[in-house]
């Protein structure tokens, strides 16, 4: 059951980043002066996404 | 698959190996796996910053990939952590910074080597920085404002009365957060990623066994698989060593994000 936990909760973190990313993206195609900052934030929203599906995977192992 | 039966098992195994153990002493006094590691970081950390400053001082120009190597990085921390977010004070706390950043980087760094633990691998060790950059902005804070000074910018200016009240507790609240999601994000990067590198292994070693035990066709299909396991663990080696970069990077910079916060106060 606490696999199947992880699997739903890691959906929420993959639209998280895959909407910082899109955003990234598009930004940077739109004006390619600010890629340098642009990749600080970007970064910077992902991990602050990924550490949501980490602690779902930690607290899964922890459970389990 | 008789392999894939095993692997519960052997994730217990696994995970157990990732709780603290004592290597001096008991759990109470004495050094845990995760603190032994931590300080051969520590050592490791003091040694090439020693190292740097001997050679740096032998000549004018930089010579050699180490000293232009750490150069780099020193610069990297100063311009991109220091100088974009902080400003005009940025000075005043770079030492801080760039200890906080050099020190997680190499614990993280350590980590990765095969037979080592990561020394922020632990709570006990990310919870401890948490609280050194917690400390330290709010003290920077004080300083500048007074502590009710500090305690009132909390809240923005502007707001009538009952909701200045409100904003005021959640702002504290999330203050107080801050530390928690520190220590966290650093402590589950490390752990998780570890916890998966040693998933892939065990698999890998689980279906190469029916090989050793006995030549036959279904063994050499299993032994096949294994191949794949272990593509699959380099690339997670790669991306490991790719997150613990990041997450120092990621450490430190809401560090002076935080810092800045209460430096920009009015």
């Amino acid at each position: 059951m606490g696999v199947i936990g992880y699997g739903l909760g890691v959906i929420g973190a993959g639209i998280g980043i895959g909407l910082a990313a899109y955003g990234a993206t598009t930004s940077m195609a739109r004006q390619p002066e600010v890629q340098g900052r642009l990749f600080t934030v970007f970064i910077l929203g992902s991990a602050f996404v990924e550490a949501l599906a980490l602690i779902g995977f930690v607290v899964t192992l922890i459970a389990s | 698959m008789n392999a894939l039966s095993k692997l519960p098992e052997a994730m217990d195994e696994l995970l157990d190996g990732f709780m603290s153990h004592a290597v001096v002493g008991n759990t109470t006094v004495g050094l845990t796996q995760y603190i032994f590691w931590m300080f051969v970081a520590l050592a490791l950390f003091v040694v090439a910053i020693l190292a740097f400053k001997r050679k740096q001082a032998q000549s004018l120009v930089p010579h050699g990939f180490f000293v232009n190597g750490m150069e780099y990085v020193v610069e990297f921390v100063r311009d991109d952590m220091c100088k974009s977010i902080l400003g005009d004070t940025w000075k005043k706390h770079f030492p801080f910074i760039a200890a906080l950043f050099f020190f997680i980087l190499f614990n993280n760094i350590v980590g990765i080597i095969p037979g080592c633990h990561p020394g922020t691998g632990t709570m006990g060790v990310t919870a401890a920085l948490a609280l050194c950059s917690f400390v330290y902005f709010i003290v920077v804070g004080c300083k500048r404002m007074g502590v009710i000074g500090y305690l009132k910018s909390l809240a923005p200016k502007g707001l009538p009365g009952p909701m200045a009240a409100m904003v005021w507790v959640i702002e504290l609240f999330s203050t107080f957060l801050r530390l928690i999601t520190l220590a966290v994000r650093l402590f589950c990067n490390m752990f998780a990623g570890h916890v998966v590198m040693g998933t892939f292994a065990i698999l890998a070693s689980l279906f190469f066994e029916p090989l050793l035990q006995g030549f036959s066709a279904a063994a050499l299909g299993s032994a096949a698989g294994s191949v794949f396991w272990v593509l699959i663990l380099i690339i997670i080696y790669l991306v490991e060593i790719l997150v613990a970069v990041i997450q120092a990077y990621v450490f430190t910079l809401l560090s002076a994000v935080y810092i800045q916060l209460v430096e920009q106060e009015e």
